[in-house]
């Protein structure tokens, strides 16, 4: 129990996905300008980080080891990956089109995510079990959010301010970026790994 | 080797029979043509055509019978292509442009009161109507420059707002923000006009500006039919707006500006010698 | 004074009093102008509807202007005397607006047949009407017609009056003066009001820089169940909703109003003015002016005709001392700039400032930095570097949920601002469009 306590610590504060290990960072960058967009965007990924974890978990551990095919790794998570995020896609088109029109391009883009495919590897690379695997994956994901959302509230309140012209937009947005990992640095040395 | 392609295949076809189910049971009704439109429209979502978006302006055109307003800053390009999608009859777009109607700036116009506050002509408004003397001046604080989705429009070192003619689409935001109403819309094609908006007496104009209108009749005299003055102030017929350039050699204070030989004093809009027209117009 | 401390009200700031240069000053009387100039707009509400024309003779309390609706009063002359002009002239706003010019005939002779009477023998309904067409308004600067705010509907029961005795702006000494010489009056009028009202519980408020006032209304008190509070000496005690807070610990909901507590709250000296209307019979026709600052000679408190132009009170008043950069009507912190002292004192002049060059600071503003002074002295808890962030950019919306609308526009945040933001006009600002939306919706 304090195990799973520990993956999950260590995944959202500790390792943060965004903050310490700087994967997702397109999405982390382009969904944040809102609150409610980033919570959105946070809640999709949550669903194919846990899903893809599953998925690439079984086919891990009853094909590709069984029939020897390590090597097709790479290849197989992503088709997995993509599957899943093309179905988030239909889903959230359908239920909500107001978030899938201000999600925009940044969806599909789910798929090419370093951080889900991260994800799947660091899960076969560190051996967890099943349920280590999935509580690390919910740990990365809930991470993800919370890193977005933090972030979103951050640039709301940046927009409030009168930036220098040279520092508007992206540039303001990577500093503080910069300064909300460097505050997430508190967590180092926590957790081991 | 085997393992390996029967694998991958397996797992391919399992997505895509899920996929496949997945888009039947969460199929969406998009129309090709409204996202053809959507395509077309500049995407500033300026919302002059009164939709909320180029988004809601393209839904309006794939769904309705007619297209019930234009898109400004698109111009009479894009309406083409649109009616064209729609297999409508072509729909004509008189060319627009913002144009601020005053040059007291500054070092010409006078002020009646130090103001110190909010750099916004709404608020400075609503004090003692407003800073300058001349009611119908522009203060220069700047709202129009602000809502202008084109930024088309700039603010000279005096104080004073210039519409650049090139880049202005005529979506007609900056005209709403004034509070004087010294933007008006003209047509892209009438380059002279009378830049002052103040309706009093000229004896009084003379007192707080040195380049406004005083209402001496020397305009309408050199061209009867391009001028008429109304409460003290001339204005261009703009029906006749290619007779307007004879008086502005004559006017005596020098608020008639012909914006094919320059731009009010201080702005950084280049001088041009040839018809200022958007590129993509026909002429 | 009072053992232990004061009641108040969270936040509120403390500006440096000067009250002494007029303080101790008994009131004089202003002697009439050459000419007066009555606008007929100097409420709350429509303006007044003309009812006379030039030429005509007028006596002291004759209507110039009949009230236009419910939320409105009638104007009157001041004097007796001939109408010379109705014409738009210069008002306290900055703008030319309609108003009757009168040359006093120096006889000063009241209307026949003022209504005067005993409140006793009168209704509720009756006296309301009567405070009406005496143009009675609320003094204390915001000159909200009283019968209307005696007025509430039914579903909003009154329990409580409670009188403002405050007088929290500084420089002002006009209230304090009319405690001490003509606190039976006050008393009177409370009376009245509370008569209109029905109330069982009265409370005069009373900041404790005014210990001589306290006393004095005490004891005039003594033996009724008229309660005088001393307040602790912050700004703005004196706003509504924070005297009700500090008073009776009731807190006005946020876009409600007093009557929402079951609370009615009039200034000294519309309650001086109610008791001259219904006792007397006569209308609003003059009121008690503070006339301060640096820039004036001899500051005194003046008891003054309205329609008086300021430059005749500072005449009065020993004349201009040195260059004005800056004239103020009403107190420094909620009163407003004039350009000129052609503009007449109206129903709402409390007080007149007048400062020169040197005290007045003109430095251009800076920005934000966050030092959030501005939100401890907010008397009304609101974010005013937020809601001023918002606004500066347009997003009316965002102000609204930060709660725009409930600022009472004090001064308080402004007055703190290292930077010389103006606060106090961007929030108006932000107010301003959230209205011109609701209207359009």
């Amino acid at each position: 129990m304090a195990e799973l306590l520990l993956i999950l610590v260590s995944a959202i504060f500790v390792n943060n996905f965004v903050l310490a290990r700087f994967l997702g960072i397109c999405p982390f960058l382009g969904v944040s300008k809102k609150v409610e967009t980033a919570l959105g965007m946070g809640m999709a990924v949550t669903f194919v980080m846990t899903v893809a974890t599953v998925v690439t978990w079984f086919i891990q551990y009853f094909i590709l080891i069984p029939f020897g095919i390590e090597y097709l790794q790479t290849i197989a998570f992503i088709l997995v990956i993509a599957s899943l995020v093309q179905l988030v896609e239909m889903v959230i088109q359908k239920t909500s089109p107001v978030l899938y029109q201000s999600l925009g391009i940044f969806l599909p883009l789910i798929t090419t995510n370093c951080a889900v495919l991260g994800l799947a590897v660091l899960n076969i690379q560190k051996d967890y079990s099943f349920l280590e695997g999935v509580v690390f994956a919910l740990g990365a994901a809930l991470g993800f959010t919370l890193a977005m959302i933090l972030f979103a509230g951050l640039r709301e309140r940046v927009d409030l301010c009168p930036v220098p012209k040279s520092f508007r937009g992206t540039a303001i947005a990577l500093i503080t970026a910069g300064l909300l990992s460097l505050a997430f640095m508190g967590f180092a040395g926590l957790v081991k790994g | 080797m085997l393992a390996a392609i029967l694998s991958l295949g397996a797992i391919g076809l399992l997505a895509a029979l899920a996929l496949g189910v997945a888009a039947k049971k969460f199929a969406v009704e998009v129309d090709p043509r409204e996202l053809a439109i959507l395509e077309l429209l500049p995407g500033a979502n300026c919302g002059a055509c009164g939709y909320p978006g180029c988004a809601g302006y393209a839904k309006m055109v794939a769904n309705g019978d007619k297209i019930a307003a234009t898109c400004r800053p698109g111009g009479a390009a894009v309406m083409t292509k649109i009616a064209n999608i729609m297999g409508f009859a072509p729909i004509s777009v008189d060319p627009k442009v913002a144009v601020v109607m005053c040059q007291g700036d500054n070092s010409k116009a006078s002020d009646k009161y130090k103001y110190l506050g909010l750099a916004d002509c709404q608020a400075a408004q609503k004090i003692a109507d407003g800073p300058k003397q001349c009611p119908g001046g522009c203060m220069g604080l700047g709202p129009c420059e602000r809502t202008c989705p084109f930024g088309a429009i700039e603010m000279t070192a005096d104080n004073l707002a210039v519409i650049s003619r090139k880049k202005c689409t005529g979506c007609g935001k900056c005209v709403a923000a004034c509070p004087r109403d010294v933007i008006k819309m003209t047509p892209l094609d009438a380059t002279v006009h009378v830049l002052c908006n103040s309706h009093d007496k000229g004896a009084l104009v003379r007192k707080y500006c040195e380049i406004g209108c005083i209402a001496c009749q020397i305009c309408k005299k050199q061209a009867p039919d391009a001028y008429e003055i109304e409460n003290f102030l001339a204005t261009v017929v703009y029906e006749h707006y290619d007779q307007a350039a004879a008086a502005v050699e004559k006017c005596p204070t020098k608020c008639i500006r012909d914006f094919m030989i320059s731009y009010p004093e201080g702005s950084s809009f280049a001088e041009v010698t040839v018809p200022l027209r958007r590129k993509d117009e026909a002429a | 004074m009072a053992m232990g401390r004061l009641k108040t009200f969270p936040g509120g700031l403390h500006p440096a009093d000067n009250k002494q240069w007029t303080a101790a000053k008994p009131i004089e009387d202003c002697p009439l102008p050459e000419a007066l100039v009555i606008p007929l707009s100097q409420h709350i509400g429509a303006p007044a509807e003309l009812c006379v024309a030039v030429g005509d003779l007028v006596k002291k309390g004759q209507m110039l202007g009949q009230a236009k609706g419910f939320v409105s009063v009638p104007v009157h002359a001041s004097t007796s005397g001939e109408i010379v002009a109705i014409e738009p002239r210069l008002h306290p706003s900055g703008r030319l607006l309609p108003s009757v010019v009168i040359k006093p005939d120096g006889d000063d002779v009241w209307l026949e047949n003022l209504p005067a009477a005993d409140p006793h023998a009168l209704s509720a309904e009756q006296i309301k009407d009567r405070l009406r067409d005496a143009g009675i308004v609320g003094l204390g600067g915001a000159t909200f017609p009283a019968h209307v705010k005696l007025s509430p509907p039914e579903e909003k029961p009154i329990d409580c009056l409670i009188i403002n005795g405050v007088e929290c702006e500084p420089y002002l000494t006009a209230d304090h003066r009319l405690m001490l010489e003509d606190p039976e009056k006050v008393l009177q009028g409370v009376d009245i009001l509370r008569q209109v009202l029905h109330v069982n519980h009265v409370y005069i408020g009373i900041e404790a820089n005014k210990p001589d006032a306290i006393q004095l209304m005490t004891e005039k008190c003594a033996g009724t169940d008229v309660q005088v509070v001393p307040l602790e000496v912050k700004y703005p005690q004196g706003a509504e909703k924070q005297l009700i807070l500090a008073i009776t610990g009731r807190e006005v909901p946020s876009g409600c109003l007093p009557m929402e507590v079951g609370v009615v709250v009039q200034n000294v000296g519309t309650a001086a003015a109610v008791a001259d209307a219904i006792v007397n019979g006569y209308p609003l026709i003059e009121r008690i002016c503070t006339v301060t600052g640096s820039g004036v000679s001899e500051p005194k408190n003046l008891r003054i005709r309205i329609g008086t132009p300021l430059q005749h009170l500072v005449d009065y008043c020993g004349g201009l001392s040195g260059d004005p950069a800056k004239l103020i009507m009403g107190g420094p912190m909620m009163g407003m700039t004039q350009l000129s002292l052609e503009v007449p004192a109206t129903r709402g002049t409390s007080g007149l400032l007048i400062f020169r060059d040197g005290d007045i600071d003109l430095h251009e503003e800076g920005p934000c930095i966050r030092c959030a002074r501005c939100v401890r002295a907010c008397p009304a808890n609101l974010l005013p570097t937020t809601i001023a962030a918002y606004s500066r950019l347009d997003m009316f919306e965002e102000a609204e949920q930060h709660h725009a609308m409930d600022c009472i526009e004090c001064g308080c945040c402004s007055y703190s601002c290292p930077s010389l933001i103006p606060l106090v006009q961007t929030l108006r600002h932000a107010k301003g469009a959230i209205l011109e939306k609701r209207r359009k919706m």
